[in-house]
């Protein structure tokens, strides 16, 4: 009875992100209308999903069969099921889609009238129903397929202004690059079906060899890690996430990248059985890498779009960790820290996606208002947009990984999690796991000064332009949309336990064990989490005992400096007439200390062109360039293109040659050759 | 009942120590000057003073501006809660481990740095931006030290940390404690805006790195800066001593208070003396230009490193 609800639920939900893409094609003409109805019935099916999910991860069933096409060719059999991870990705998508839609009813008002938004909305929908497909495909056909809608809607999704030349090249960076995963994709699939001769996700691992078990890995972390964005297949990233209108952008990076995620987690634990330990190395080294220099990148960037692209690769990084963790346990038989680093890395997923949705929406919010995403442009918003700046405060306190906030949870977990594997490991694997965990620390740092950047130049100080002078709050709906996933943060921060206890089963089914009952002394103002019996955090706790403490503080001053008196007066301006918005620092000042500290990555480089006036002590205008370059472009990229058009150049010339003769042939050989392969075979 | 008497036992020793660290710092800088320098009590005099001052808040500055203060104090003795200053009493054992220190502190700067952009004036965005800058390079340093001890005692709780310390007797000379000992030292150096990394008794902006932000500071928002400062600087100054110059075990007595009382004595006595070689290591260091404290990140992180190596990869000499 109980499936039959689910299966029924599960549908539901699909048919109304259906019917809302539909609705929204139909009333294309009607702007308006189109797009409240379809965001209306996407907030309803993502509150559904919400519901189903969590009903579906606190149940006892391990994994239910929603539909099974069965046909004779393999290739057209149709399997989606729901397991515990495909409902734990499916509630982090649904929470994203909730806040995503209410978020657009005011967002996509920008665009009446310039633009087919009912066509956006139509892909909007066909996005999210592939993603859940992607994420509830019971065979690899399925998968696949979902896969390719996802990677194409998004691909228009992102080139919805297509008229700018930057979109336009941001378009087809990703699509090679998504293609690129897909085709390393369908090489794993299909070396996985010809040992095991069958689709289905399900475990093979005693069907296939070691050596092309580890092929197979190599594939999979290269399909899987260019959609994850993981350094140095990340390129896409950058230019894809700032392209698109912003509430695509927090869908692909809250949860579209995280599907490599999904998949990583489903096709290593499930299908290959968990693996060898060096699987669990090389992610925790890529994923480690990926967090300190995605971090890093996203440390220079002065569009605060690409810096939350770049981000996105640092907490990608983060969770790859985790991951990574999690196999080398698994491999190594030791399944409490294979369960720790497994829910470290998924409370990581579910955080990022929450406070980089916020994040997008929030940049999307100053879009709206100030149609600026460049950071020099802003400045002074705390002022004209109180609840987008608290809002998006809470979220760079978040990814900050700061106390109280969820990030903080997730990156104290990995952290645990590092720290156990240390004392369980052999010698050189300490090695790897302590600059881990040291990579882990710089990134955070990084992350911190990052965000106060952000946050710091575009939200506080004077107006740097006269269109952030006259910006505006944002409309109520794109408020709420923020604001529910800003209180997600702050509430999966004071209270963890709720994530952990979703995650408990998913980890019995995936890793055969779980830490979560470990946790003792549950309570909502104590909390112990496990790993060591010592190491305990109580975020509740501290937070009473600091608002204790700031009163007792705050009393204390006013009974000792009673009779003092507060004024307001303008800042020290050191002696000129008045401070203006130039004397303030900017977000390139900002990152200067340390691109000049990490030159060698940044590799920076500055152009100064000043028109001369009537003294060289006045010129009539400077311009001031600085750049820094993408070493991975040019020195991975760049030269990889160029062998490639230069390969097929020599093909069309030598072996293409356009001549009726040459073809017959090139057809006379491979008959020839197909003759004496059968007579010898 | 233990929990309170060790809360208050905590709020009290920090409150009251924390200005007197500065005091004795700026004393043996002035005697190797051959000044005679202001009086050992000052801060608490400058304090006292700041709070009865009118306070002077800038027009561009948002309530972020106006809440820093408390929370960079409030966040600075919540991880002075958590680093006991006596292994007598029983501590806060919910609290939080040495991890959730190092992030509160951060939580702390973060709303530092952010107030220094509030004004809108140069001198705050240079702060900020230097600050964050030599935060993050020492950051791993930090960890690697604190996990390296963490590692040996098998818990991250700072209490466990000292209880196996304090246990290990004369083993605390071994590589890996004065390897880790030192890279905390320059990690106090750097956090603590001392000289090489910056000088604490100079507004000259081609320097300054943590005055600049605190410049639009003044009355009680100032004195909840200063005093903020100087119990992040106490509470790494406990967290060096108590772990690496344990001598709680020496004090064998059976009166629980007597015992006590010894031992925040002998702790005091260690963190002055502490502050004594803070002192020197400024007097016998000059200023180091900006971009010369990355070196001195490297030295530390490699000294933590290294004393990770030795421990857990070459092997030490069990405890």
């Amino acid at each position: 009875m109980h499936s039959f609800n689910l299966q029924l639920l599960y549908f539901l939900i699909l048919i109304t992100f259906l019917s809302g893409a539909i609705v929204s094609l139909i009333l294309s003409k009607n702007n308006r209308l189109g797009n409240i109805i379809s965001n209306i019935l996407y907030s309803i099916a993502s509150l559904t999903g919400i519901i189903t999910s969590i009903y579906f991860l606190l149940s006892d069933k391990t994994r239910i069969i929603l539909l099974h096409i069965n046909s004779n060719i393999p290739f057209l059999s149709f399997k989606l099921e729901m397991g515990k991870l495909s409902a734990y990705f499916i509630l982090t998508l649904s929470i994203l889609t909730l806040c995503v839609s209410i978020y657009s009813i005011s967002y996509l008002s920008q665009y009446y009238g310039k633009r087919n938004t009912g066509g956006f909305n139509f892909l909007l929908g066909i996005f999210i129903v592939s993603l859940i497909l992607v994420f509830s495909s019971g065979n690899m056909i399925v998968f696949l397929l979902a896969w390719e809608i996802m990677s194409l809607s998004s691909y228009f999704l992102v080139i919805f202004e297509s008229e700018l030349p930057a979109t336009q090249k941001a378009g087809t960076i990703y699509l090679v690059m998504t293609h690129i995963a897909t085709a390393f994709l369908t090489i794993a699939f299909l070396t996985i079906y010809a040992y095991s001769g069958s689709f289905d996700i399900a475990n093979a691992a005693a069907l296939i060899p070691t050596t092309v078990k580890n092929i197979i890995f190599i594939c999979l972390v290269l399909g899987f890690g260019t959609k994850a964005g993981i350094i140095p297949l990340h390129i896409w990233l950058p230019y894809a996430h700032p392209a698109a209108p912003s509430n695509v952008s927090a869908l692909m990076s809250g949860i579209m990248i995280k599907t490599s995620v999904f998949g990583l987690i489903q096709f290593v634990f499930v299908v290959l059985g968990g693996g060898y330990d060096w699987w669990g190395i090389t992610l925790v080294i890529l994923g480690s890498v990926s967090a300190v220099l995605g971090v890093a990148y996203a440390f220079m960037e002065i569009d605060i779009k690409r810096l939350l692209a770049y981000s996105s690769i640092e907490n990608t990084g983060i969770i790859l960790i985790g991951i990574g963790l999690s196999v080398y346990g698994y491999s190594r038989g030791n399944s409490i820290l294979s369960s720790l680093a497994l829910i470290a890395a998924l409370i990581h997923l579910l955080n990022h996606s929450l406070f980089k949705g916020a994040l997008f929406l929030g940049a999307g919010s100053v879009y709206y208002s100030t149609h600026s995403k460049n950071m020099e442009k802003l400045g002074g918003l705390i002022k004209k947009m109180p609840y987008t700046a608290l809002f998006f405060l809470i979220a760079c306190l978040s990814i900050s990984s700061m106390p109280f906030f969820n990030g903080f949870i997730s990156e104290w977990f990995t952290l645990q999690a590092l720290f156990q594997s240390i004392g369980v490991s052999p010698q050189g694997f300490k090695l790897i796991a302590i600059l881990a965990a040291a990579a882990l620390a710089l990134s955070g740092a990084l992350a911190a000064a990052c965000f106060v950047k952000t946050f710091g130049i575009s939200f506080l100080g004077l107006p740097r332009s006269t269109e952030a002078q006259n910006s505006k709050e944002a409309p109520a709906t794109m408020l709420i949309g923020s604001g529910i996933l800003t209180l997600l943060c702050v509430v999966l921060g004071l209270f963890p336990k709720i994530a952990l206890t979703l995650l408990n089963k998913l980890s019995y089914s995936v890793v055969h064990n779980s830490v979560v009952p470990d946790l003792k002394g549950f309570s909502s103002f104590v909390y112990y989490p496990i790993g060591l019996e010592t190491n305990k955090i109580s975020p509740m706790f501290i937070l009473v005992a600091a608002i204790v403490l700031v009163g007792i503080v705050f009393c204390l001053f006013k009974l000792i400096g009673r009779g003092s008196k507060q004024r307001t007066y303008s800042t020290w301006d050191c002696g000129f007439r008045e401070l203006n918005p130039r004397m303030q620092y900017s977000a390139t000042g900002f990152s200067k200390p340390l691109r000049i500290i990490f030159r060698a990555i940044y590799r920076p480089s500055r152009e100064l062109q000043t028109e001369e006036g009537t003294s060289p002590y006045y010129p009539k205008s400077m311009k001031y360039v600085v750049l820094t370059q993408s070493v991975f472009e040019k020195y991975l990229y760049i030269p990889l293109t160029h062998l490639f058009t230069s390969f097929s150049k020599k093909v069309r010339s030598s072996v293409q040659t356009g001549s009726v003769h040459t073809y017959l042939l090139y057809i006379f050989i491979a008959i020839i050759a197909m003759l004496i392969y059968y007579r010898f075979s | 009942m233990n929990k309170i008497a060790y809360i208050v036992v905590q709020l009290i020793i920090m409150l009251l120590i924390a200005p007197l660290v500065s005091g004795i710092i700026k004393k043996v800088k002035a005697l190797s000057q051959k000044r005679k320098g202001p009086p050992v009590f000052q801060l608490y005099r400058d304090i006292y003073k700041l709070i009865k001052k009118d306070t002077v808040v800038s027009k561009t500055a948002s309530w972020i501006f106006s809440v820093t203060p408390y929370i960079n104090f409030v966040t600075a003795l919540i991880a002075g809660l958590l680093v006991p200053v006596s292994l007598k009493l029983t501590p806060l054992n919910f609290g939080g481990d040495v991890i959730f220190i190092i992030y509160i502190l951060a939580l702390g700067r973060f709303f530092m740095t952010l107030s220094g952009v509030d004004t809108g004036s140069t001198f705050g965005g240079m702060g900020s931006s230097r600050e964050m800058a030599l935060s993050s390079l020492i950051e791993p340093t930090l960890l690697v030290s604190v996990f390296t001890v963490g590692l040996i005692s098998k818990s991250l709780s700072v209490h466990n940390m000292m209880e196996t310390l304090s246990s290990i007797g004369t083993n605390i000379f071994q590589p890996v404690y004065i390897m880790c000992f030192l890279a905390l030292f320059i990690v106090i150096l750097v956090e603590t805006a001392r000289i090489p990394v910056d000088d604490p008794a100079t507004h000259l902006e081609l320097t300054m790195v943590h005055e600049a932000m605190l410049l639009e500071y003044s009355g009680k928002n100032l004195a909840l800066m200063e005093y903020g400062a100087a119990l992040k600087q106490l509470v790494l100054i406990t967290l060096l001593v108590n772990l690496f110059v344990p001598l709680d075990s020496l004090i064998t007595f059976n009166n629980a208070f007597l015992a006590l009382g010894v031992s925040i004595l002998l702790y005091i006595a260690k963190v002055a003396i502490a502050a004594v070689f803070i002192a020197i290591a400024e007097i016998n260091t000059v200023k180091l230009r900006l971009f010369s404290v990355p070196n001195l990140a490297a030295i530390s992180f490699i000294l933590s490193f290294l004393g990770f190596v030795q421990y857990f990869i070459v092997g030490g000499i069990h405890g």
